[in-house]
């Protein structure tokens, strides 16, 4: 496993590097400028020039990115323009409320799509699998935005149950906290049952027509043994791909759902800091999300080891 | 709070009815929007506590107002810091931290400077303080205020609690920029301690009717009350006020609705209708300082040549843009100067629209049969619905306009190095006229407001003027002869001067709408 661990270590930095070229590139080749974006009213092109000068912002492109790079190799992703905090404090502050929100939002999805999924693929072709289907098709095809405003509709103004904006930390106020993440969960998670739903469902039906089950079944082995014991842990593979590949982007791209519940996430962070040009800020949290996308999808290949033994690397 | 005047009121404010508003409000016998009349009308006695909860569409940038340079952090500071000057609800100039100023001449102002005062530090508020702050706006390297205070030349000390401040040039404008960050007093013993800290936290900066007590970014900002407030009538009677960013309109107007916040900056003009029906929302309507128009490019075809400027002019329907995109919710702009100024002259008719004299201005600008252009424009559902109304207004004219959407960043880089044809501007507006028109139409070179790149010798000098000329009724005069030159060179398409209604919780009480549309929280209370 440690050399599993290794390789992908190794693998992985041709793959920041690219990703450090590609987004320097693409966010100093838009148009707009820091500076002019930060003192919107502002006359003085004394004050900007020296700010411009002062952020290395009047050098060439090429020196601009050696530099960031030496940075970074250093283990400094440098600050932010906007609110000239270092960009690994503005990171650590939002990271908290993205994993809690993800965390929330994987769990839901799991509660939801594990019950349906099974009994969908159990009892296919029932009414039972119609109305997994349907919710799936539902969830896949619900915008997430529309879904958000529902719910704030239904759960926040009409009924009152729940707060509809802003963010309590529910490790220092466990009710008020989840309170205030139940909203945008249940919006995420919802999308990420279906998803999850229809390929355990599918997954599942393709480990029913194994030779294996047959065997099981023709021993006697009870039916919720067979689907529990064999076909479940058979299924799980492309199911945890999918988590995986989702978890990257409900930490940093659950944007929308992060701007309508007014959450101060890593998704809203990027997408603020992109408006602003804050070169920075834009390029240290997309490397970071990066890295994100990198170690949740090791983790992936770690549990597939766990889960099927014939794909441990000895 | 009117609650039943805002109640009450018609859907949408007609154009009569903002005039009259904004009439009355710089006029004075304002019954609807002046808040002490509000309390005559028999209302409970103002009582203690609470904490206001108010929701932003963004948040704060920076807690030091010499470094500030964005809009929102303004409406935090007129709670925690306090200008040389303030502003009354009818844009009027009123002692603030100092408590009276002579001009000896046009060249000088000396501010005699309110005792007893202190910042929340416990340091004196003094002439040495005031010197200390001015010195800081014009030298430190990162101020953003050395613009506004260019022509101060030196401050001296005359005594204890008395500044002289020496100008280059006369500048009548200049105590209406003191009612803003460019006159807030910040302590200088916090400035020197904390250095750059001050940026994130500002606790014993100012003193102001509330002091800062913690900010936590992306989260909330909460001031608490300066029971040592100086000024012993009246408030500050609220315990806390909290600010938090909700980034989306609908949501925030809901938060008000269910009761999450008390107080939310700006209603949507889409939404006003609609917020005026709820019983749980008060909407108070806020006239503004604010001119939106668009740059028009003196420096490059097609609008180099002043006759299609002024096609462009005659083919624009402005009252139908107002009625159909704004919901009435502002007024037509017969220029740069908002009905909300005194300089406001209501004399001078918006340019109305007339297809006919479109037509013979295309022909004597040498396109009789019409021509094309681009207008850049923010990505934003009111700029774009704006800019499709205009695009088939233009075209009954023969006029083919292209629509470019850009985010602000975008739209800004590109006003700034003249890179458009046509250009959305949207200017906040400030008290005195001077702000809403010498940076934007006075000749400059380089980078600055004047994205038109106009350059006319008639209209600088009577830009220069306005600011030596002392009277304010000599300014006026000049500021609608400039309105007139406006109007006919056309450095800008004026299309409306908007409302910025705000809504609140039925509980606030007590809130005095100042037209520069900032919160100042100290008389307001909780019911």
């Amino acid at each position: 496993m440690w050399q599993l661990i290794l390789h992908r270590m190794v693998a992985t930095i041709p793959v920041l590097f690219l990703v450090s070229a590609g987004v320097f590139m693409l966010i100093h080749l838009t148009p707009g400028d820091p500076i002019d974006a930060m003192m919107a009213e502002s006359v003085d092109a004394g004050v900007k020039e020296t700010l411009r000068r002062d952020l290395g912002l009047d050098r060439p492109l090429a020196l601009q990115y050696a530099h960031w790079m030496g940075r970074i190799l250093q283990g400094d992703l440098g600050q932010s323009i906007r609110n000239r905090e270092p960009v690994i404090e503005n990171v650590g502050r939002r990271i908290r409320p993205s994993l809690q929100l993800a965390a929330l939002a994987m769990a839901i999805s799991l509660v939801v799509a594990f019950p349906i999924g099974i009994l969908s693929a159990a009892r296919r072709n029932s009414p039972l699998d119609g109305a997994g289907s349907l919710f799936s098709l539902f969830g896949i095809c619900m915008p997430n935005f529309l879904l958000a405003l529902l719910l704030i509709f239904f759960f926040g103004v009409t009924l009152r149950w729940l707060p509809i904006s802003g963010y309590t930390d529910p490790f220092e106020e466990p009710l008020a906290g989840l309170r205030s993440l139940a909203l945008p969960a249940i919006t995420l998670g919802l999308a990420l049952a279906a998803v999850i739903m229809r390929t355990l469902r599918s997954s599942m039906l393709e480990a029913l027509a194994e030779d294996y089950v047959r065997t099981a079944r023709a021993k006697g082995v009870s039916e919720w043994r067979v689907i529990g014991g064999h076909v479940l842990r058979n299924a799980l593979i492309p199911v945890v791909t999918v988590m995986g590949l989702q978890l990257g982007t409900l930490i940093g791209g659950a944007v929308i759902t992060e701007y309508v519940f007014a959450l101060p996430g890593v998704g809203r962070l990027v997408v603020d800091a992109v408006f602003a040009r804050d070169y920075p800020l834009v390029q240290g949290v997309v490397l970071l999300i990066a890295v994100g996308y990198i170690v949740s999808n090791l983790i992936v290949d770690l549990l597939y080891g766990w889960i099927d033994p014939r794909i441990r690397i000895r | 709070m009117p609650s039943n005047r805002a109640r009450s009121s018609s859907r949408a404010v007609s154009r009569r009815a903002f005039l009259r508003l904004s009439a009355l409000a710089a006029g004075g016998l304002a019954p609807l929007t002046a808040p002490g009349a509000r309390r005559a009308w028999g209302q409970a006695a103002p009582k203690k506590g609470g904490t206001l909860r108010v929701g932003f569409y963004v948040e704060a940038a920076t807690m030091d107002p010499h470094l500030s340079g964005s809009k929102v952090d303004r409406q935090v500071y007129h709670n925690i810091y306090e200008p040389l000057v303030t502003l009354d609800n009818k844009l009027g100039l009123r002692p603030g931290l100092a408590e009276s100023w002579q001009q000896p001449d046009a060249k000088t102002i000396v501010f005699k400077l309110r005792q007893g005062v202190k910042f929340h530090d416990g340091t004196d508020f003094n002439a040495e303080a005031a010197k200390f702050n001015f010195n800081r706006m014009k030298t430190e390297p990162k101020s953003v205020r050395k613009g506004e205070l260019a022509n101060v030349e030196s401050v001296d000390v005359v005594d204890a609690y008395t500044i002289r401040l020496h100008l280059r040039r006369p500048d009548a404008a200049l105590l209406a920029t003191l009612t803003d960050r460019a006159g807030m007093m910040v302590s200088p013993k916090v400035i020197q301690e904390k250095g750059a800290e001050l940026e994130r936290n500002a606790r014993g900066a100012g003193t102001g009717p509330f002091q800062f007590v913690e900010w936590v970014k992306d989260a909330h900002l909460i001031l608490r009350r300066n029971d040592a407030y100086w000024n012993k009538s009246g408030g500050p009677y609220l315990e806390q006020i909290r600010y938090r960013p909700i980034p989306d309109d609908t949501v925030k107007l809901q938060s008000l609705q269910t009761g999450e916040i008390d107080v939310m900056d700006y209603v949507q003009p889409r939404d006003v209708a609609a917020v005026k029906a709820d019983r749980n929302v008060v909407v108070v309507d806020v006239p503004s300082l604010a001119d939106f128009a668009y740059q028009l490019n003196h420096t490059r075809p097609p609008f180099n040549v002043k006759a299609l400027r002024q096609a462009l002019a005659y083919a624009v329907d402005l009252e139908q843009i107002v009625k159909g995109v704004w919901l009435n919710v502002g007024v037509p702009a017969n220029g740069p100067i908002p009905p909300t100024s005194w300089a406001y002259d209501s004399s001078i008719p918006f340019i109305k629209r007339d297809l006919a004299k479109a037509k013979a201005k295309l022909a004597e600008g040498g396109k009789p049969g019409g021509f094309s252009f681009t207008v850049t424009t923010n990505n934003i559902p009111i700029n774009i619905q704006e800019a499709e109304v205009i695009q088939a207004q233009l075209a009954e004219a023969g006029i083919a306009m292209k629509v470019k959407l850009v985010d602000s960043a975008t739209l800004l880089s590109d006003g700034n190095s003249k890179n458009y044809e046509m250009i959305s501007y949207q200017w906040s507006g400030r008290p005195d006229p001077d702000g809403n028109t010498y940076q934007f139409y006075k000749t400059s070179s380089g980078v600055s407001l004047n994205w038109s790149g106009i350059s006319n010798p008639q209209i600088d000098a009577i830009l220069d003027k306005t600011r030596e000329t002392p009277r304010q009724a000599d300014r006026k005069k000049l500021f609608s002869e400039l309105v007139r030159l406006l109007q006919d060179e056309l450095p800008m398409l004026f299309i409306v001067h908007p409302i910025e209604p705000k809504a609140f919780s039925p509980r606030v009480q007590g809130y005095d709408p100042v037209p520069d549309g900032m919160m100042r929280f100290r008389e307001v209370w909780l019911k």
